[in-house]
């Protein structure tokens, strides 16, 4: 009540008006407050409102994220990149390797991936031109019923019981149908590949200008935790405490390529372990299974049965994070979190 | 189609309420930075990017957002000044400022070296404490720094007397060694 208008009022405001010690002292305080202002005293900034606005949309990282998860602290960021990376390379190694006439999953395995993987694979994207024919529209909801509208109407599946602990703030997001063509190119693939020093093995005859298109989503779900909470440090980003989210299953179809020719194709890429040539090698059927690279230096994955059919748990059970990945009806599934496996389990057992 | 029109609709009306925020609050933030700072182009750095995690990460038209704004310009121009204070002499040194020119070059050492000495004071005080002398300096209500550090309002007289005390025995400090 010092040295603020608004913060004097009321009683404290009559009390001061007829108290002399009060006066008094508030004088003093009102001094220190005033000197420390000058200690504090820099010359007042001009400055160009109009030139940094321009600057800072310039910028292509102050485009707003699709997705907006307002705080995650900073020693998850490495694990966030980390789920970005495996995130990339799971598009990436549906997308090349098991795409032969038609791909649509109807069961999830995991691959083992090293940081060298992700790395071969994720240049392969340099190898030719990605083509939107259908561009995904992403949107946040606080309805369940707007998210199943955008998502052409998939319903967000419904968790039946929060675990403890988890934030009852919910937020739905919603992912419209996307499809995308990729085209090859031989020449663009040598000169990418020349731009990082290594030569690509030969492309298969045929491959070049062959297409690969992709459809992925529609996809819905939903995000508890606090995320309009503002973060208690500007470095710091608060994770959800659960996703729950359903898409309908990713499909491929691939023109002017063989499943086989592709398949070589990538493994013989330079950077690619033995060790995720092998698994690969391992599926039984390309064209039904939905890979999920698992980064075998961080993270562990277990088969597990969810709503009667096989799927893939990650994480462990200290509660730092953990998800369950399986496929039905069509759909693939999500539940991932920071909470314990079994919790996820349950939660993905008990979704309606 | 109608989803579409509706998604471009709300882009734009996102695009325009982040311009309305960044066009209210931006000499504000720069503000809030060039006090801790004492320089004005650290201070317009820290304020973009400070505006460009907002944007990518918030709605603009979210409520909490000038008290993010105001929080954030401080935490990261402290954060800086944490980092930065083998360099601060040099720094402040420089930052001669229009409307200083009146002084005669004595003058002008002896204020640059006064704000070197608040500045490395500042750098050494808890995060929050520091946070609000910045905030309250930069002309911020209490109700408004309140607001940004979270704090009860009846909480901010009490944490900035014991904020300036510190400071005033960190400046004393200072310059006694």
């Amino acid at each position: 009540m010092v040295d603020d208008a608004d913060a004097r009022s009321g009683a404290d405001a009559a009390h001061l008006e007829g108290c002399s010690e009060c006066q008094a002292r508030m004088k003093v305080v009102s001094d220190d407050a005033s000197s420390i202002a000058a200690l504090l005293a820099v010359p007042e900034v001009h400055v160009d409102v109009d030139a940094a606005f321009q600057r800072v949309m310039q910028q292509p990282r102050s485009q707003p994220a699709l997705v907006r998860f307002p705080i995650l602290r900073p020693a998850t960021r490495p694990t966030f990149a980390l789920v970005a990376a495996v995130v990339a390379a799971a598009v990436v190694i549906v997308a090349f390797t098991f795409s032969g006439f038609f791909f649509k999953p109807t069961t999830v395995k995991t691959v083992p991936v090293t940081v060298a993987d992700v790395q071969a694979l994720s240049q392969l994207a340099d190898y030719g031109t990605i083509t939107w024919s259908k561009e995904p529209q992403l949107q946040a909801t606080t309805s369940a019923a707007d998210a199943s509208s955008v998502a052409g109407g998939l319903q967000p599946p419904k968790v039946s019981q929060l675990p403890a602990g988890v934030s009852t703030n919910v937020t739905y997001g919603a992912m419209s149908e996307a499809v995308a063509t990729f085209t090859f190119s031989a020449e663009k693939a040598a000169a990418a590949a020349a731009r990082h020093g290594k030569t690509p093995p030969p492309m298969p005859a045929g491959m070049d200008g062959a297409t690969l298109t992709i459809t992925v989503g529609p996809a819905v779900g939903e995000v508890y935790g606090d995320l309009n909470r503002p973060s208690s440090d500007a470095s710091t980003i608060n994770l959800p405490q659960l996703i729950v989210a359903r898409s309908a299953a990713p499909t491929a179809k691939a023109t002017g390529v063989t499943v086989k020719d592709l398949e070589s194709y990538i493994l013989a890429q330079p950077g690619i372990t033995p060790e995720l040539k092998k698994a690969v090698s391992a599926i039984g059927d390309p064209s039904t299974t939905l890979l999920i690279p698992v980064p075998i230096e961080y993270a562990t994955s277990t088969q597990v049965t969810v709503q009667g059919v096989d799927g893939v748990a990650l994480g462990d059970n200290t509660g730092v994070g953990s998800a369950v990945v399986w496929v039905k009806g069509g759909s693939v599934y999500v539940v991932a979190g920071s909470i314990k496996q079994s919790d996820a389990i349950n939660i993905a057992n008990n979704l309606k | 189609m109608q989803l579409g029109a509706r998604r471009m609709t709300s882009i734009r009306s996102e695009d325009a309420a982040f311009e309305a925020l960044f066009t209210a609050e931006y000499a504000r933030v720069v503000g809030i930075a060039n006090r801790v700072l004492a320089d004005p182009h650290e201070a317009e750095d820290v304020a973009q990017d400070v505006f460009i995690d907002f944007h990518r990460l918030h709605s603009a038209s979210a409520d909490y957002a000038p008290a993010w704004l105001h929080r954030a310009a401080a935490h990261a121009s402290l954060n800086r000044l944490r980092g930065a204070r083998r360099r601060l002499k040099r720094e402040v040194a420089q930052a001669v400022q229009e409307g200083e020119h009146t002084l005669d070059p004595q003058q002008q050492l002896e204020v640059n070296e006064d704000r070197r000495h608040v500045r490395q004071a500042l750098a050494r005080l808890a995060p929050r404490p520091a946070a609000a002398l910045a905030l309250r300096a930069s002309g911020l209500s209490y109700a408004e720094v309140s607001q940004a550090l979270g704090v009860g309002i009846g909480q901010v007289g009490t944490l900035l007397r014991r904020a300036e005390a510190a400071l005033r025995k960190e400046v004393t400090r200072g310059t006694s060694n």
